[in-house]
């Protein structure tokens, strides 16, 4: 494995860490961080998630990691994969201003 | 082989069918593009008789299903569904399980690997006979409307309040004398209702369901399209990468298991494997479209180090490219990474986040419906 694929995978396991243990706790779920796929579904099918869990993600996610989701922008929320996409994204940008 | 109620009607309609585990599939009714379209942009009806369905009576159903499955059904409310798995004593899954608390009643609906003999045989081993269990896989037919716009067709047929039933409910409904329990479900990211209805009764359900269908642009589709909505969608599928991994754990079942059960089917493996804790794990992938040989069995590799095998692949039409799942080795199961299929000069193949892309259903309100 490369250097840069290496830490490609530690900024992502990080973010993936932080935002499972964060959702864990605050919507109370039966489950550990290992046990949570990335890629299962966050609202609906998978952990079957309502409107009002949906808000606490959105509130995860700004606490967590400091980067707001707009209201309209319900795509990110798919699953944990896409809303560590989006916070890596989010933070390249942070970085590419600074 | 066991054959579908609704053979003749599809058969009119130059159906092709098949044999999956001696049950009989419409696998396509017209051209696989068509066939997406309709589902992603209006309706299509899909025979889903080939689901092994049950009936149990509700106080003895609760406790044995409850023992069987992976899931918690007692904790299943009235009106609702569950969505989970039976497995075998080694904890590998048989079957993708639907299980509704209907009234006085829990229906089970099964997705097996495995033929109708063995799933029956399976379930009066562990006391289904004693459960009062019913076996409807013939007497009863299963039709879905899935799409953008199915809300459509099942508001012509069963009313309005179809349209305020959450996702993983279930309803009666009479339709023209035929009672129907409706399954809001579905797996193709789109709108999703089953029907369930009495075999006597199924020309009557398919010409309704065909002709609303029709008034928006949609039609019928076979299975081999639902496959590749559910990878497209994230969906589990057993008859993909279930049947070759088989293990809850490794395919990211976890959340159909309630872990604090003292007892399922293949509890205590699966318990085991989680204690000892992952080595593979299957996550998305993608390659361009015109990338040769991203198919099931296919090696990903970095350099020269095999480090997934391929388990499910399908064409996306919407993102035009491939896109599939791999088990990976758990070290490089990660989003965002680039390997190569087969030799290190093999063509790339990127590691992605899944569902790759947004169903329109997910934007429709209920003021537009």
């Amino acid at each position: 494995m490369t250097e840069t694929m290496q830490k490609e995978i530690e900024q992502r396991r990080e973010i993936i860490n932080t935002f499972k243990t964060e959702l864990i706790r605050r919507l109370n779920l039966p489950y550990t961080p290992d046990d949570l796929h990335e890629d299962v579904a966050l609202l609906g099918a998978g952990l079957g998630l309502d409107s009002l869990d949906a808000l606490e993600i959105v509130l995860c996610i700004e606490n967590s990691f400091g980067i707001k989701i707009p209201d309209e922008n319900i795509a990110v929320l798919r699953s944990i994969n896409t809303v560590v996409d989006f916070v890596i994204s989010q933070k390249s940008k942070k970085e590419g201003q600074q | 082989m066991r054959t579908s109620p609704f053979h003749k009607n599809f058969a009119a309609n130059n159906a092709t069918f098949a044999n999956r585990f001696e049950t009989e599939i419409v696998s396509r009714v017209g051209d696989a593009k068509n066939e997406y379209e309709t589902i992603r942009n209006a309706a299509g009806i899909t025979d889903f008789s080939f689901m092994q369905r049950f009936r149990f009576p509700e106080e003895k159903g609760l406790d044995f299903l409850d023992s069987l499955c992976a899931g918690n059904v007692a904790k299943l409310r009235f009106g609702r569904i569950l969505h989970t798995f039976l497995a075998d004593d080694d904890g590998m899954i048989i079957a993708d399980c639907y299980i509704a608390n209907n009234d006085e009643e829990f229906i089970l609906l099964c997705e097996s690997i495995a033929d109708d003999d063995a799933v029956v045989q399976l379930l009066l081993s562990r006391g289904a006979a004693e459960a009062g269990m019913e076996d409807l896989s013939k007497s009863h037919a299963l039709l879905s409307i899935d799409g953008y716009k199915a809300w459509a067709v099942a508001k012509e047929l069963f009313g309005a309040d179809v349209l305020g039933l959450p996702y993983l409910s279930i309803e009666r409904y009479e339709y023209n004398g035929a009672g129907i329990s409706l399954f809001r479900a579905g797996k193709t990211s789109e709108f999703g209702y089953l029907l369930l209805v009495e075999a006597g009764k199924t020309d009557l359900l398919f010409d309704a369901c065909l002709a609303s269908a029709r008034k928006i642009s949609g039609g019928l589709c076979g299975i081999d399209i639902h496959n590749d909505l559910r990878l497209e969608g994230r969906f589990f599928n057993v008859f993909a990468e279930g049947v070759l991994v088989r293990d809850p754990l490794e395919l990211g079942l976890q959340w159909m298991i309630d872990f604090n059960k003292e007892q399922f089917a293949g509890r205590d493996a699966i318990a085991a494997r989680r204690a000892s804790g992952l080595s593979k794990k299957i996550i998305g992938i993608c390659a361009a479209a015109d990338v040769s040989g991203f198919t099931k069995g296919a090696t990903i590799v970095n350099g020269n180090d095999s480090v997934a095998t391929i388990v499910a692949t399908c064409f996306s039409y919407t993102l035009d490219k491939f896109v599939g799942l791999a088990l990976f080795s758990v070290d490089c199961a990660y989003a965002g990474l680039s390997f190569n299929l087969g030799t290190g000069e093999g063509p790339k193949v990127s590691t992605i986040s899944m569902p790759p892309i947004m169903p329109k259903s997910l934007t429709v309100k209920l003021d537009d419906m």
